[in-house]
């Protein structure tokens, strides 16, 4: 991490532990909005401070750390390809997105097709699934199942319809998106052809790294917690702590965290710029699989180290177990990634 | 020293430019075929082999980075060794066991704690090919090793040694030995130990090869029957023997894991090969166990690189080493785990086994009972976890005298 990053990711820490852990929306979308966290992966010569996909990951991190719930990377993907894509009028879309109107984009893959009725007209059908805060945003950016189109869509017309579906997990307002042929705009289409099929992946991958980072900080702060915790806690005329079943259970944890951050930072230096690369995307779905796994194991085990107090709601221990539970699930899905890996490496042995 | 030529280095401290002349030279000087002919052979052709590729390794300069610049082949910085080990890891070269006590252990304590007239001693026969073996652990001190008994007693100008060692790594080909033994019994444990170089030769030794759970028989026993050792053989002075073998242990920090690790990242390719072999290519749960596999391996060569980076800026804390070690410990034998499940009923026929080969020869029921040198030896599983909740977590330590209910 460059100096600059350190110091930014430092502001931001600060900034959002003021906010208190599981913050909702309401509180920490304005801090995004006012502190210019949008644009940290902006390019410089766009107006962003060009810190690049180790730049967001950082604040990822930070924003798994505190379990908060603003929408921020829907919103960094969507600003994201708007700035990959290349068009002519982003900097106006980047001067809207990142200072006033809110953009999200599904986190999970759901069923899209296009059908071209009219030439260079092509409708929108089916469902985007996992898409945050699409109540309160003005356009989503989606792309269809085959990756031939990548479009950026408003969100307030007919032909799009919002279901809230709500999850165990507090820090995410999911929503579904039903499009009944929604006939996009030439100029709402952001990139077709091979050009959408690198942005798809470039999305994806982006997708996986912002997982993995979320899931680092969220599984470093929960041990944190927990090791906290065992300190204070006496039982047996003793803080738990003392017990080795416990320290060794917490010393696992710790490699695996570890592991999955080391394993982030290189797989970060493996993708390089080129994100719409295969190198990149095996590196994005490492990262993805360990970091969400050991975030989930993290979990698993702080809520049975954690006693009876955990089971209780007004503990924070099950803000951080529901979004492990729900990282799992997103992305390309928890039950591709391992399979996926396996795939590449023996296509090439 | 004087007889061995200085190995001309080419590249300096670049080590992009080692990179090249690392390759290529690992391509002229692997020796061709040499798994096959150490898959189930005896000892003494791998002692052979493994001299033989030490004398390369020397030669070329590569054995001995980590030495300092007076030496051939060292002053080489941290970053260039991490090259050497990384290509030699790619080449899938053998590993330098017999000389590792030799090339890290002994020469690091010897040039930290030895004095003048003992790195005149000892050093340049390390160049040439004289083995050591660590002498540390004895039965009843393993991962408490400060309960060391072996008793020397000073008479006049030499110490008499009357104990046992265990567990010594390729003692039974040892010139020398790295012996850790008790001169005081009255203080703390730690306060009473003392540190020698052990002529192996010396009268009153004697070193009984284990036969290990492998069919291997890479460690030993050593008895001492009124051994007598000059006081000019001790490093450091009396009693200062713990912190001595402290700096013996820390000596091959990072690097090994290194190598190791990048090992086994280029195993990932043969257990890929060994699938389509195998026919079970398209199994879908060993596909989604090898899967699961590759991160880990990956965030294995992470740590270990990460490791070595923080040694080089000097930051690295307590615990980092634990995390390192324990990590890969877990991963090998998941690895081995892997490999068996794999290999099927067939893997359980016995295949004879490969020395010096690596932590994954692809003799999976080997390669798992193998695996277990990372999880016991050079501080247990257990021991790091100790240490990364203790040191790292700030986890309490237990009472010293705590006693049985
Ligand atoms: C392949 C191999 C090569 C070796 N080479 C050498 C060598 O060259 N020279 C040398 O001196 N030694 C060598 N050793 C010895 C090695 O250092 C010891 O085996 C090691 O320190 C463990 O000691 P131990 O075997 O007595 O096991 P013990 O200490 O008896 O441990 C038994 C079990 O109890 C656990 N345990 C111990 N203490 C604790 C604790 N405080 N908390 C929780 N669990 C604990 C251990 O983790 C282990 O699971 C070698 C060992 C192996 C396996």
């Amino acid at each position: 991490m460059n100096p600059e990053l350190i110091e930014l990711r430092d502001s931001a820490r600060q900034v959002l532990g003021e906010s208190g852990l599981g913050a909702s929306e309401h509180q920490t979308w304005p801090l995004v909005l006012d502190l210019g966290w949008l644009l940290v992966a902006v390019p410089e010569d766009l107006g962003g401070l060009g810190q690049g996909l180790a730049g967001a990951c950082a604040f990822y991190t930070e924003f798994g750390r505190r379990v908060a719930g603003a929408p921020y990377v829907p919103a960094m993907l969507a600003i994201d390809a708007i700035c990959a894509a290349g068009r002519a009028d982003r900097e106006d879309w980047l001067q809207r997105l990142t200072t006033r109107d809110y953009v999200t984009t599904p986190l999970a893959d759901g069923e899209l097709t296009l059908t071209s009725s009219r030439p260079g007209k092509p409708r929108l059908s089916g469902t985007a699934v996992a898409v945050p805060s699409a109540d309160k945003a003005s356009h989503v950016l989606v792309a269809s199942s085959d990756g031939d189109c990548v479009a950026l869509v408003p969100l307030r017309q007919g032909g799009v319809e919002l279901r809230e579906r709500p999850t165990w997990d507090r820090s995410r307002r999911l929503f579904d998106l039903r499009f009944t042929g929604l006939e996009l705009e030439r100029d709402m289409v952001l990139a077709s052809g091979s050009a959408a099929q690198a942005l798809c992946r470039r999305l994806a991958t982006h997708r996986d790294f912002a997982l993995a980072a979320g899931a680092v900080g969220g599984a470093e702060a929960l041990l944190d917690l927990t090791v906290d915790y065992l300190k204070t806690r006496r039982q047996f005329g003793r803080p738990l702590a003392l017990f080795q079943a416990l320290k060794h259970r917490c010393a696992d944890l710790k490699a695996q965290v570890a592991a999955a951050e080391a394993l982030l930072q290189d797989a970060l230096q493996r993708a390089g710029e080129a994100l719409d690369g295969a190198a990149a995307g095996a590196a994005g779905r490492e990262a993805r699989l360990l970091a969400c796994s050991a975030y989930a194991h993290v979990a698993e085990e702080a809520l049975q180290l954690h006693g009876g107090i955990g089971m209780t709601a007004e503990h924070h221990c099950h803000l951080f177990l529901k979004r492990a539970l729900l990282d799992q699930h997103l992305g390309r899905g928890g039950n591709r990634y391992d399979l996926d890996l396996a795939d590449a490496l023996l296509a090439g042995a | 020293m004087d007889q061995i030529p200085i190995p001309t280095m080419t590249t300096g401290g670049n080590p992009e430019a080692l990179r090249a002349e690392v390759r290529a030279w690992l391509q002229q000087n692997v020796p061709q075929g040499w798994r096959a002919a150490l898959t189930g052979t005896g000892q003494d052709a791998f002692v052979d082999a493994q001299r033989d590729w030490f004398q390369r390794l020397v030669k070329a300069g590569y054995a001995t980075p980590h030495w300092s610049q007076e030496w051939p082949g060292g002053g080489r910085s941290l970053a260039e060794q991490k090259v050497i080990f990384e290509y030699v890891a790619r080449a899938a070269a053998p590993r330098l066991i017999l000389f590792f006590v030799a090339l890290y252990h002994a020469a690091c304590t010897v040039m930290e704690w030895g004095s003048e007239e003992q790195k005149r001693q000892h050093l340049p026969g390390i160049l040439e090919g004289r083995v050591w073996c660590q002498g540390f652990s004895e039965p009843n001190a393993g991962s408490d090793l400060a309960a060391v008994r072996t008793r020397a007693e000073r008479r006049g100008d030499r110490y008499v040694i009357n104990g046992q060692k265990t567990w010594s790594t390729l003692a039974q080909f040892a010139d020398r030995c790295l012996l850790l033994v008790r001169t005081d019994s009255s203080g703390a444990p730690q306060a009473g130990l003392t540190y020698l170089l052990l002529d192996m030769r010396s009268k009153g030794v004697s070193v009984r090869p284990i036969e290990q759970i492998t069919g291997d028989d890479e460690f030993a026993e050593i008895f001492f029957d009124d051994v007598e050792v000059p006081v000019s053989d001790r490093v450091g002075e009396e009693g200062q023997g713990w912190a001595v073998a402290q700096s013996t242990l820390a000596s091959e920090r990072g690097l090994t894991l290194v190598e190791l690790t990048q090992r086994m990242r280029y195993s990932l390719a043969r257990i890929a090969g060994i699938m389509r072999e195998r026919g079970v290519v398209d199994d879908p749960a060993l596909r989604r166990d090898l899967g699961r596999l590759i991160p880990k391996v990956h965030a294995a060569c992470a740590l270990a690189d990460r490791y070595l980076l923080k040694r080089i800026e000097g930051t690295e804390v307590a615990g980092d080493a634990s995390i390192v070690k324990l990590n890969y410990a877990r991963t090998l034998r998941e690895f081995t785990l892997l490999g068996q499940r794999i290999a099927g009923l067939q893997g359980q026929y016995q295949e004879p086994f490969i020395r010096g080969g690596g932590m994954e020869t692809g003799n999976w029921p080997f390669d798992f009972m193998n695996s277990y040198n990372w999880s016991i030896a050079g501080g247990s599983d257990e021991i790091q976890r100790n240490i990364i909740a203790e040191r790292m977590l700030g986890m309490p330590r237990e009472p010293k005298n705590w006693t049985l209910a």
